[in-house]
């Protein structure tokens, strides 16, 4: 199934709940969301700290199933994909952008990117051409052999967006991805993003408490206390 | 191999340098312990599988000559000779004796032997000859060395002179050496004339061996005859059963201890590393290719633990047997090779053990 085939959302929530059960007390971390994306949006979930932001990014991408409501991803409910299909879409069509990168220390830029590429099961010779060119593409070719602990914070999140877009992903899902930034670094880090995403075509969910993403987004939803907020 | 796999480790060099050695030395307990078996196992029975005779005939009920007790009078000896289609009817006397030299004094297993019947004697010589006077004695190489006895040296037998006159091998049991006299020689030293232990028994050309088993056993009581394989084998088992309890007890220490340290650094890895793992998981990586990584880095340790081990075995083993001669070590290509298999197989199981813990890696912590 390829999601540039389905007509419909790319993601579509439809009353999601998310209740965590910590300690005995539960807590209501998403509540009767119900949001959709379709391709080539830019949707950015906008709320402060704790309002149920990365919660509701995990139940997108399929990490976590929702107490109540519905999920569909890429025209399918995600109840409906097992857990090893879950895992190939994440391989194949889902990429990720974090606040902090999360790039593993002990790979390079370049493997950080080609460890992806190889759970499509993409040959070496690929692997090596596909990753130059993207790195090459976001103006960090020269950052191919250096380790992440000698990268400055904006060249690590360069390498993290390379690494989201490295499988042609058809959702990109950013949590916080100027979170650790200076304001010029966020500023070129959100253009590179909405840039990779429109040349793609790709669907990005952004959850951000950053305002100046507004500019950027297509469509912009606050989110406090796990609700969407109206307007 | 894996670049992470192999950089996650290197991430701790002492950490990965300390479980190589802790593993090389479990890896090199294994391989003494073999090539000591070996030794025993070449040193017990070496004897028998040398001497070859058609038959060897036992008082009944003793199976063997390492942990029986048998004695034949001269009638009895007499009378195998003489049976029908035997050639040659060899005795022999086994006895416990000390060899003494100055303050140098050991124990041994005295073996008095006929040497015209050729049959008997030491069955490898490393240096001189087989005694022919009862003034003569051969000695195990092994316990030369270790009491410093030399050839053409005199030593003493329960009061006698003897003169050292061959070195053996194969003829160190590890706990006792054989030494070789003259049968006149060990007859005297019990002081009860035409005792043996056993009889080794050839046939005629031509002549089956059965009609003189049943000859030795039927017609004469209280005797039993073997073959030569059944023999050996009788011999082997038992010396199997005194020593393959300790070799196995000790081995699966070995091997147990290597795949706690091997599971223990694989476990700690995964642990330490677990938002690593946690974010791989989340970008979509499939189980199996996690669980490949821990399976290439227990691969990659065992690997080098075991070309360490082997590095360090054999001039370890020259130490020892230069240090306690008594040890006699065989290694060959089969023993070292079924070792490193062992060592891959619970490298296998450590990163078995280690794996899951990856099922306990979830999602939501790579957003933590």
């Amino acid at each position: 199934m390829n999601g540039s085939d389905t007509p419909g959302p790319v993601v579509g929530l439809e009353k999601v709940t998310k209740i965590f059960n910590g300690s005995g007390h539960p807590t209501a971390a998403v509540r009767e969301v119900s949001l959709e994306a379709r391709r080539g949006e830019m949707v950015l979930l906008l709320g402060p700290s704790g309002s149920g932001k990365t919660t509701l990014l995990t139940l997108v991408a399929g990490l976590t199933r929702p107490t109540s409501g519905s999920i569909s991803l890429f025209g399918r409910s995600v109840e409906a994909y097992s857990a090893a299909e879950l895992q190939a879409l994440r391989a194949a069509r889902i990429g990720f952008v974090f606040q902090t990168f999360l790039l593993i220390d002990s790979l390079t830029a370049a493997e950080n990117i080609e460890i992806v590429l190889r759970f499509n099961g993409k040959r070496r010779a690929d692997r090596a051409a596909k990753t130059r060119a993207l790195l090459e593409e976001l103006g960090i070719g020269y950052l191919a052999g250096r380790f992440p602990r000698s990268m400055s914070q904006g060249e690590k999140q360069r390498v993290a967006i390379a690494r989201a877009v490295a499988n042609d992903a058809e959702l990109l899902i950013a949590d916080e991805p100027t979170g650790s930034l200076e304001t010029r670094q966020a500023v070129d880090i959100i253009t590179l993003l909405h840039g990779q995403a429109r040349t793609r075509n790709a669907t990005v969910i952004v959850a951000s408490h950053d305002l100046r993403l507004k500019e950027f987004a297509d469509r912009t939803l606050r989110l406090h206390d796990g609700m969407l907020a109206p307007g | 191999m894996d670049m992470y796999a192999v950089r996650t480790l290197r991430s701790q060099p002492l950490r990965l340098l300390l479980t190589i050695g802790g593993i090389a030395l479990c890896i090199v307990l294994m391989l003494f312990l073999l090539a000591v078996y070996r030794g025993v196992a070449d040193g017990s029975v070496e004897y028998i599988r040398q001497n070859r005779a058609d038959l060897w005939v036992l008082q009944d009920n003793a199976t063997n000559i390492l942990r029986g007790s048998s004695l034949l009078s001269l009638d009895q000896i007499n009378a195998i000779a003489q049976a029908p289609g035997v050639r040659t009817a060899a005795p022999v006397l086994f006895l416990l004796s000390t060899v003494r030299k100055g303050n140098k004094v050991g124990t041994v297993f005295l073996t008095g032997f006929e040497p015209e019947k050729g049959l008997g004697g030491p069955p490898q010589l490393v240096r001189g000859r087989s005694p022919r006077a009862d003034d003569e004695i051969v000695l195990d190489r092994s316990f030369a060395r270790k009491f410093g006895f030399e050839m053409g040296e005199e030593v003493d037998l329960q009061g006698r002179p003897l003169k050292i006159v061959g070195i053996s091998r194969g003829t160190n049991a590890f706990v006792i050496q054989y030494a070789f006299v003259t049968l006149r020689f060990a007859r005297k030293l019990i002081g009860v004339p035409g005792l043996a232990t056993c009889v080794l028994v050839n046939a005629e050309p031509g002549a089956g061996i059965e009609p003189i088993r049943e000859e030795v056993c039927e017609v004469l009581a209280g005797l039993a005859a073997y073959d030569q394989e059944t023999f050996l084998a009788n011999n082997v088992r038992e010396m199997r059963s005194g020593f393959l309890p300790l070799l196995y007890t000790v081995a699966i220490i070995g091997a147990i201890v290597l795949t706690a340290i091997l599971s223990l650094l694989l476990s700690v890895n995964i642990l330490e590393r677990r938002k690593d793992f946690a974010i791989l998981k989340t970008l979509g990586s499939p189980l199996a290719f996690l669980w490949g990584m821990v399976i290439k880095q227990a691969l990659l340790i065992a690997s080098v633990s075991c070309a360490a081990a082997l590095v360090l075995f054999f001039p370890l083993v020259r130490v020892i047997e230069r240090l306690s001669p008594e040890v006699t070590t065989i290694s060959t290509g089969g023993q070292i090779g079924g070792v490193v298999a062992a060592v891959l197989l619970l490298s296998l199981a450590s990163s078995g053990v280690a794996i899951r813990r990856l099922r306990r890696i979830y999602f939501l912590e790579a957003f933590s």
